[in-house]
């Protein structure tokens, strides 16, 4: 393994799709990210702009018949190996909007999810728990490669 | 001057970081985490099925009795089945570390078995009462309240309609 899968091994950067969220998760997502008391870059974790440098994505919101081809598209565009959280029960199991016409979900139909974070929301420490996990599939997957 | 007394104070005050995950999370006492079932209590009135907004618990029934199962990957945690359970049967815990993988998700399951009793007059398969709900309808449970218990909503009819005669 040479120095920069080195270096990805420890600093997964993390990309988050909403994929028809009421944004509840995101905003718990912000949080754990964006504020001091969470604090998720102790794991080496950051967010990043666009899919193309994403490791971990993280999908949140119940699959809405309109967001799926979009979805499927930024799903794409992220690199391998690539590692699927689903953040909230909305992606797991369609939660309150399950069986609705207008939800395409849940997320495993089609894509292939790694951690399943449920919770409505889940509170910051539980995204942390499941990032920690997803993280270590993903080093496990880096190290598959070299 | 201001920024030196910040300064200061952050020193006294220490890291303003949640410990997690590398130490224990401040989890607040009222927090609504996962939901736990009570199998000793639960009398078997589906209230909680019905009133369940994200359809996460459902009742089946064999031989061996009433089952309730609910699961945790469609629970919304919103304690509607906490606060209308009859018996208090159904709580919510402080117990938020629920991730998982993928292969453990249809395992994120509970289930609680309510028994049948045969009816000791006519032997009829019945949900018994419970302890909890006899006290909710009988100020106190006597002996008699105890041989009602045993008996069949019919038989129970029949045996309270003997006793309004007298």
């Amino acid at each position: 393994m040479g120095l920069f899968g080195k270096a990805a091994r420890k600093s997964p950067w993390i990309y988050r799709i909403n994929a028809g969220s009421c944004n509840g998760c995101d905003v718990e997502l912000m949080t754990t990210a964006c504020i001091p008391r969470y604090d998720i870059e102790r794991l080496g974790c950051q967010y990043c702009g666009s899919p193309r440098h994403a490791d971990i994505v993280l999908v949140t919101g119940p699959i809405t018949v309109g967001v799926k081809e979009k979805l499927l598209r930024v799903y794409a565009q992220v690199p391998d190996p690539k590692v699927v959280v689903a953040v909230g029960i909305c992606p797991i199991s369609g939660g309150v909007f399950r069986e609705s016409y207008a939800i395409a979900g849940p997320l495993d139909a089609f894509v292939p999810v790694d951690v399943n974070i449920p919770g409505c929301p889940p509170r910051p420490q539980a995204i942390i728990e499941g990032l920690a996990l997803a993280i270590e599939i993903w080093a496990a997957r880096v190290d598959a490669l070299a | 001057m201001n920024i030196l007394k910040l300064l200061l104070g952050n020193l006294i005050k220490g890291p303003a970081t949640d410990p997690y995950p590398l130490g224990e999370a401040i989890t607040p006492a009222a927090y609504r985490g996962r939901v736990a079932i009570d199998e000793a209590t639960c009398v078997g009135c589906k209230m909680c099925e019905h009133v369940c907004a994200a359809g996460a618990i459902r009742f089946t029934e064999d031989e061996a009795g009433l089952h309730f199962l609910i699961w945790h990957n469609s629970c919304v945690t919103c304690g509607l089945c906490a606060v209308y359970c009859p018996t208090k049967a159904i709580t919510l815990t402080t117990n938020w570390q629920t991730s998982h993988r993928q292969e453990d998700k249809y395992k994120q399951v509970d289930h609680a078995t309510i028994p049948f009793t045969n009816c000791s007059c006519c032997g009829v398969r019945f949900l018994k009462a419970q302890d909890p709900l006899m006290l909710l309808a009988y100020k106190t449970v006597g002996p008699n309240e105890e041989r009602l218990r045993d008996l069949c909503p019919q038989c129970r009819q029949v045996e309270s309609a003997k006793g309004a005669k007298v």
